[in-house]
């Protein structure tokens, strides 16, 4: 269809030029006729004016012959009679022939009127034809610039967005559309947001929130949105950090909350099929039940859509992968509202384009994802925790890359640096005081014997590289113990808040073998501006956080901090989000990590899929050039 | 772009795109040659031929290449699809031609990238457990170059395939229910665009959840959307131990039973395959020496491998003894030398089979997967159906990720063995489909399959797929004919 518009485009471009040739083409005829009548009344004028000097040239010579009385009276009237005569004559002449010739160009023009419009419409016409026939090349690039788009139009008029509102009223019913304001609000971005977006802007926030129940009802609210041009933004559990479902250009919010159901579990094939709006954390209670289990393991209150959208991880990650690796096929709908099943259920396959995993991580700027078939693995049977802390964090680093490089499968590896062990004895969160020292925290998992064997691998490791205790769970309350202090991290750190104090956490990952170094450089920066902070990593897979708190005055302060961690990880071949996402904040950034072409490759995916831009436009890539001093300096 | 709906398939008549002509296509050849070097480019028959036909495969396409190009670096593939996409050239990447639906066959001629010259490992980082390659590396060359650290790259097709066509196929082998397919190995890749663009899907760190996954998107592409020109892997420590065990049972239903309930079972199993009654009278009959030195019993017979430390392989092979004690009788590798033996009847299968097959026949060979819990029905039901069939067939699976094998032998110039083999192909692809399953659990698409695809996925699937397709390769030059039509 893009096609035939396109192509549509070239044939009216082909019209519009048209008419200029056409003048073009017509205007010697055009000339020539008005040369020739200039020329007749030309012509006219001359002889009559000949004529009329021939005659008064012989009425000059006859008055010197006989005497003005005389001649009055014989020969009939006088000079004077005759000249008023020879000039009535010839004044009739020249009005008749004005009137003539002011009749010829009456009847010219409207011919003339006729033929333009008739040679414009035949033009017209068969440049449309030829159009078709012999239709454009598409473009033979495989990029798309930002510099060669054109701004997105959307229709975001009151009068538009309220005829839209009956529409979604009908197909969701009245109740499960709402614009209350404390809704919009709640949709439009949240406090531990790393995007502080302005409020008074009516674009950054929705007009309303629709809560579809059923894939079929997301389809056809995304129809209206075609049809209409609106903006649309997933939402599920909005627990995601860098402004991924802030709205930048108003439109609406679809929020899946009303599709939280688990579908199927098939707990023979190690896979269940559920609905976006399902936490999994719930989930993972349902599983046990079973004795499955589904790794992924991110903030709570996270949900498998979002989950989805921002391809997350957490501790996990480093036994079992990320998100993209347990997701087996999603149902997706698209910006027109077809709806598109990614595959069936096979563990594996290599049938066709990787759809699946292109809408992993895709922020849901490509689809709206309304199913998912989850794979799992079986809940292991015993599983243990160790705790073990280092004079530094390079010692502590050290120590996971031995474990690492030896092949230990041990399930987590954690590290939390000194100030967050400080601020987690201050919390008082736990039932044990902590070492105030760089910390590294493993989950072992497998049969109890392998369990066994792990932990006195990795005790062993940790002595040589450097180890000032080790601590391991030899029961299950034990387990719960030792791991709470991972969990407290982020609320302990809140803890330490000051009344008006915001929270950034700032998220990159890095080859294994320069972690220690950007942690250190990066505590050296912070430690430097006397902000509050504290450091926690998934080190096994070279991922960190850092947990930032701030005030309004000190925003700049923090942003330009964060922007020299992002920059040093890129330096460092990392990458600028190991598991956030990249959402408004981290989009500029994209460019240094994968170079220009990388990203234009990328948006030339979006717009394919997106033509319109309706989907949670604005995020991940720039559809649009940015004005002026909108992007920061690298 | 139009308002309208996006993703509706346009009627191909209405596209000014048709390919080059042969004078044009050898235009392009000659000014690659004068862009890469008179060297790197070959008309010669022999070579074409070579490029263009393959013994394993089952979709062979008459057309030949026009020219065959070998560049040596990243701007040398650049300038060869800088130059074919301006004059409409397809262009149809070649790896080691290991693969076996027709992935590298020229429908539409055209030019041939070989990447035999593009062979080195560019850079290794034991530290971070990874490595930069060009797609010409054979993955047993990588692995025996990289032992020395300790490490390998946990992926195991044929042993002549190299890492660009691994990439293409998204292969994988008797290591995936352990490790996964490749698509879980490939860090990043440097992709060349039909337009002769250069792009780097990402840096190097383990995990990242920076902007579309691109890298997943170019694998298991089969070259239609860009020429992998080089790749950085993820290695893994080679385990400290490993152990092979044989079990052979009464029925091929009971071993795919005993397989599904040993994968649900949760012990982490290296690998886990399957091989026929036939398969076992072969190794007793045509085995190479080391395989011959056990009389192997005629069943369908589970292969198992252990991997990890030794107490842990200990505990694992307890549980599977547990699991397995009703039904058969479980045989442990004694020595090293047995393991390798053992495991090496297994490795050596295809092979045999090849080889021993009467002349003037050809293999069909063909894999579906299917969710586990389906296996020993479909594995049953398709066994069942080949063997009416009156020629030989054989079941072989790596039934650890619920994939597994036909191989048929059949006489190409008999039309209507042709045509049943063909049926029962069919009804193998129909009954995967309705068991939730995939056409192609890892020898991907090519020209063989595309039908199947359309079944599997539907339409509007295959209109998302042909959509990415035109937006990175609107002139649809890039190993045309392949995965789905336009």
């Amino acid at each position: 269809m893009s096609q035939l518009a396109a192509k549509g485009l070239g044939a009216r471009r082909l019209a519009t030029a048209t008419p200029a040739s056409a003048v073009a083409a017509r205007r010697p005829t055009t000339t020539t006729a008005t040369t020739a009548s200039t020329s007749t009344t030309c012509l006219v004028a001359l002889a009559s004016r000949s004529a009329a000097r021939r005659y008064l040239s012989t009425d000059e010579k006859t008055p010197k012959a006989a005497s003005p009385t005389a001649a009055n009276r014989d020969r009939g009237p006088s000079f004077k009679g005759q000249l008023m005569e020879s000039i009535t004559a010839r004044m009739k002449r020249e009005s008749a022939t004005r009137e003539r010739i002011a009749q010829l160009r009456q009847q010219s023009a409207a011919s003339r009127n006729f033929s333009i419009t008739f040679m414009l419409f035949f033009v017209g016409s068969v440049s449309w034809y030829l159009g078709t026939k012999f239709p454009r090349d598409p473009s033979p690039a495989s990029t798309l610039p930002l510099s060669e788009t054109r701004p997105p139009k959307h229709s975001t008029g009151k009068a538009e967005l309220e005829a839209a509102w009956a529409d979604f009223a009908e197909i969701v019913g009245p109740d499960h559309v709402s614009t209350l304001a404390a809704d919009l609000d709640a949709h439009a971005n949240s406090d531990w947001s790393s995007h502080q977006g302005d409020p008074t802007d009516p674009a950054s926030r929705p007009f309303c929130v629709v809560y579809p129940a059923s894939t079929a009802e997301v389809s056809a609210i995304m129809k209206v949105c075609h049809t209409r041009r609106l903006p649309v933004v997933g939402y599920s559990g909005g627990t995601s950090l860098e402004g991924h479902f802030a709205p930048t250009r108003g439109g609406i919010c679809v929020d899946f909350g009303r599709m939280n159901k688990v579908l199927a579990l098939h707990k023979d094939d190690l896979d269940v099929v559920v609905q976006p709006a399902v936490r999994w954390e719930e989930l993972n209670e349902d599983l046990a039940l079973e004795g499955l289990f589904f790794p992924p393991d991110p903030g709570p209150g996270a949900m498998i859509g979002g989950m989805i959208g921002t391809g997350c991880s957490g501790t996990n990650a480093y036994r079992y992968g990320t998100m993209r690796e347990w997701v087996l096929s999603l149902t997706v709908v698209l910006a027109d509202g077809t709806v598109i099943k990614t595959r069936q259920r096979p563990r594996k396959s290599s049938a066709g384009y990787d759809l699946t995993k292109l809408f992993i991580g895709s922020e849901g700027t490509l689809g709206l994802v309304t199913e998912a078939t989850l794979k799992l693995t079986v809940k292991p049977a015993a599983s243990s925790v160790a705790v073990a802390s280092f004079a530094s964090i390079r010692a502590a680093a050290n120590c996971v890359a031995r474990v690492v490089g030896d092949g230990v499968p041990v399930a987590a590896v954690e590290i939390l640096d000194d100030d967050q062990m400080r601020f987690i004895n201050q919390a008082g969160g736990t039932s044990r005081q902590w070492r105030e020292a760089a910390t590294l925290f493993f989950k072992f998992s497998g049969t109890a014997q392998g369990v066994k064997e792990q932990i006195a691998i990795v005790k062993d490791i940790a002595k040589r590289a450097g180890g000032e205790s080790f601590d391991f769970a030899r029961g299950e309350q034990e387990m719960a113990e030792l791991w709470s202090a991972r969990k407290e991290a982020l609320w302990s750190t809140m803890a330490v808040k000051k009344e008006g104090d915001h929270v950034w956490t700032g998220d990159v990952a890095v080859p294994m073998s320069r972690l220690s170094d950007i942690i250190e450089e990066t505590k050296r920066d912070f430690k430097q501006t006397g902000l509050v902070t504290s450091l926690v990593g998934h080190v096994g897979d070279g991922n960190f956080h850092i947990i930032v708190l701030y005030n309004d005055e000190e925003r700049k302060l923090a942003e330009d901090c964060v922007h020299r961690m992002v920059k040093r990880a890129v330096e460092m071949e990392g990458t600028v989000t190991g598991e956030h996402g990249v959402g408004l904040v981290k989009r500029d950034y994209l460019p240094h990590e994968l170079g220009e072409t990388t990203v234009d490759a990328m948006r030339k995916i979006k717009m394919a899929f997106d033509p319109l831009c309706l989907l949670n436009c604005d995020k991940v890539i720039r559809v649009q050039k940015p004005k002026k001093g909108e992007v920061a300096e690298w | 772009m139009g308002a309208g709906p996006t993703l509706k398939r346009i009627d191909p008549n209405l596209m000014a795109l048709a390919y080059a002509i042969h004078s044009q296509m050898l235009q392009a050849a000659d000014q690659i040659a004068r862009a890469i070097g008179q060297d790197n480019v070959s008309y010669d028959t022999d070579v074409l031929e070579h490029h263009g036909h393959s013994d394993w495969s089952t979709s062979n396409s008459p057309v030949r290449a026009a020219a065959v190009v070998y560049p040596r670096t990243t701007a040398d593939v650049s300038a060869i699809a800088r130059i074919c996409n301006a004059l409409s050239v397809p262009m149809v990447p070649f790896g080691a031609g290991s693969s076996v639906e027709g992935n590298f066959s020229q429908p539409h001629s055209g030019i041939c990238i070989d990447f035999s010259h593009m062979d080195q490992i560019i850079a290794f980082h034991p530290d971070d457990m990874d490595v930069v390659v060009q797609p010409g590396v054979n993955w047993v060359d990588l692995n025996r170059h990289i032992a020395h650290a300790g490490l390998f790259a946990p992926l195991d097709p044929s042993p002549t395939a190299t890492i660009g066509g691994m990439v293409s196929t998204n292969c994988s082998g008797t290591n995936a229910m352990r490790y996964g397919t490749m698509k879980d190995w490939v860090l990043n890749l440097t992709v060349v665009l039909a337009d002769g663009t250069v792009i780097k899907t990402r840096r190097r760190p383990r995990k990242t959840s920076a902007g579309y996954n691109l890298t997943s998107l170019f694998v298991g592409a089969e070259g239609t959307l860009g020429i992998v020109t080089e790749a950085t892997l993820k290695l893994a420590p080679i385990p400290q131990d490993t152990s092979v065990a044989v079990v052979a049972f009464g029925s091929i239903r009971d071993a795919a039973a005993a397989a599904s309930e040993l994968i649900r079972s949760g012990i982490q199993l290296a690998a886990l395959e399957l091989m026929d009654d036939v398969q076992m009278r072969i190794l007793n009959e045509h085995g190479s020496e080391a395989v011959r030195r056990r009389k192997w019993e005629e069943k369908p017979t589970l292969f198992v491998k252990f991997s990890g430390t030794t107490d842990g392989i200990k505990s694992d092979a307890a549980r599977v003894g547990e699991i397995i004690r009703g039904s058969a009788q479980l045989h442990f590798a004694k020595s090293k030398q047995e393991e390798q033996d053992l495991w090496a009847a297994r490795k050596e299968a295809l092979f045999t089979m090849v080889n021993i097959r009467p002349r003037g026949t050809e293999i069909w060979s063909t894999d579906v997967a299917v969710p586990v819990s389906r296996l020993a029905e479909i594995i049953d039901l398709s066994k069942r159906e080949c063997g009416q069939l009156g020629i030989f067939a054989s079941v072989i699976g790596h039934v650890g990720d619920g994939n597994f094998h036909v191989a048929m032998m059949y006489d190409p110039r008999d039309e209507e063995q042709k045509r049943a083999v063909a049926r029962c192909v069919h009804n193998m692809m129909s009954r995967a489909l309705e068991m939730e399953g995939t056409v192609s659990g890892e020898h991907a698409i090519g020209i063989g399959k595309k039908d199947c695809l359309v079944d599997e996925l539907g339409q509007d699937t295959i209109g998302l797929m042909r959509t990415v397709k035109r937006a990175v390769d609107p002139k649809w030059v890039m190993n045309p004919g392949k995965v789905f039509d336009r």
